[in-house]
């Protein structure tokens, strides 16, 4: 066994692991994207483009919008930085850090399961609308998620 | 984390037995310890908001004896009696405005505002007096929750004033559902929604948002600043 040989190395070695980072950092913007303009909204209090549907201002709207009192989207938002800067940083770190930052990826992203889950529980089975951009949020951390499984399967002892 | 963060060039004389990387251990500890963060924050968070539902207000809310919800103290100088229809669009600007002064006034105990349904607008309106009604008998706080949550709720349009809406606002506020969807149905306040609008029309109302304060009417929307001109100038006679 050689350290060095495996395909997370700092340079990954296989074409599948860099274009798996690529697809992650794409996620992510696009959850920066997606998260910042509800955030935005929300602290402007903008009405959101929904398309056909009006469910997004019942979701936007709803009291569980906010987490303590902050705008559920400001989180999701916090997420998607943390988990760009992560990446980013995992090409730029040593490779005895780069096991535990994308240990870090796979925690934050569980986390943003977790709670695309709760959030897409209460705008079914509580709010009764579902919002699109709310979906999109979801999708995008699954998928995060998913790929950070994968991510660790090549750090993993 | 035993040797495992060391740098290549401090075992290089091993380089072979050195693997760099997480255990199973570890990715276990860290998923288990998200999963137990998420759901700690997900139960206080919906505790936090089921207490919000009917929790406590900086200013006295209650019930006149007419049966109309209020707040701010009843032995404020200022007594403002608004009638609203909950599909008016100006009855909720003038009520994000009432919102914005509520601290300065009711809270100060210098304002009291009683609230009278005037549901002429829509067949919706009435359907949202009568839910208002409904949270009104889980308690005064419900009520300026529900109030609230149904003035927010107009972007959504009409259908956001639907009878499946109007319960699942209900829900979302923590109320006892069963009750309220009763009250709903059977239309428990029909009769005195249709009260309130006729004890308004009885007192000169037209159209909302109308408010008498202390006895003196005025008709329609007006802005924060108006308004505390008003209030000002009515506090210092």
């Amino acid at each position: 066994m050689n350290t060095y040989s495996r395909t997370s190395s700092v340079v990954p070695a296989s074409p599948v692991v860099a274009w798996r980072w690529w697809l992650m950092i794409a996620l992510s913007l696009a959850g920066i994207g997606v998260a910042g303009y509800l955030s935005y909204t929300h602290l402007f209090e903008l009405p959101v483009i929904c398309g056909a549907s009006q469910g997004c201002d019942l979701v936007a709207q709803s009291v569980y919008a906010k987490m303590f009192g902050i705008p559920v989207a400001v989180f999701g938002l916090l997420a998607y930085i943390a988990l760009l800067v992560l990446l980013v940083a995992r090409r730029r770190v040593s490779e005895n850090l780069e096991a535990y930052v994308t240990l870090g990826v796979f925690g934050i992203s569980l986390l943003g399961v977790l709670f695309s889950a709760y959030l897409t529980y209460l705008e079914i089975f509580v709010i009764l609308a579902v919002c699109m951009w709310c979906v999109a949020s979801a999708i995008i951390m699954s998928v995060l998620f998913v790929l950070s499984i994968l991510e660790m399967k090549s750090v993993t002892l | 984390m035993s040797g495992r963060g060391k740098s290549p060039s401090q075992v290089h004389h091993q380089p072979v037995r050195e693997r760099q990387g997480v255990t199973k251990a570890q990715i276990i500890l860290v998923a288990g310890t998200t999963v137990v963060a998420a759901f700690l924050l997900i139960v206080l968070n919906s505790t936090q908001l089921r207490q919000a539902g009917g929790g406590a207000f900086s200013y006295p809310i209650g019930i006149t004896q007419s049966g109309h919800p209020y707040k701010g103290p009843p032995e404020a100088p200022l007594k403002m009696e608004l009638y609203s229809d909950f599909l008016c669009g100006h009855c909720a600007e003038f009520a994000s405005v009432l919102e914005a002064i509520s601290t300065d006034y009711i809270q100060k105990g210098k304002l009291q505002l009683i609230f009278h349904n005037f549901a002429f607008l829509t067949p919706e309106s009435v359907q949202a007096a009568q839910a208002s009604l409904c949270a009104l008998d889980q308690g005064p706080a419900y009520f300026w929750r529900y109030h609230d949550l149904l003035y927010t709720s107009r972007a959504g349009g009409m259908a956001a004033y639907s009878n499946v809406r109007l319960k699942a606002y209900a829900q979302e506020l923590g109320m006892d559902t069963e009750a309220f969807n009763r009250c709903l149905d059977t239309h428990a306040k029909a009769g005195q929604v249709q009260a309130d609008l006729y004890a308004g029309i009885q007192a000169g109302v037209e159209g909302t948002p109308t408010w008498f304060l202390n006895g003196q009417k005025h008709v329609g929307f007006m802005s924060e600043d108006k308004l505390r001109n008003l209030l000002d100038s009515m506090l210092s006679q």
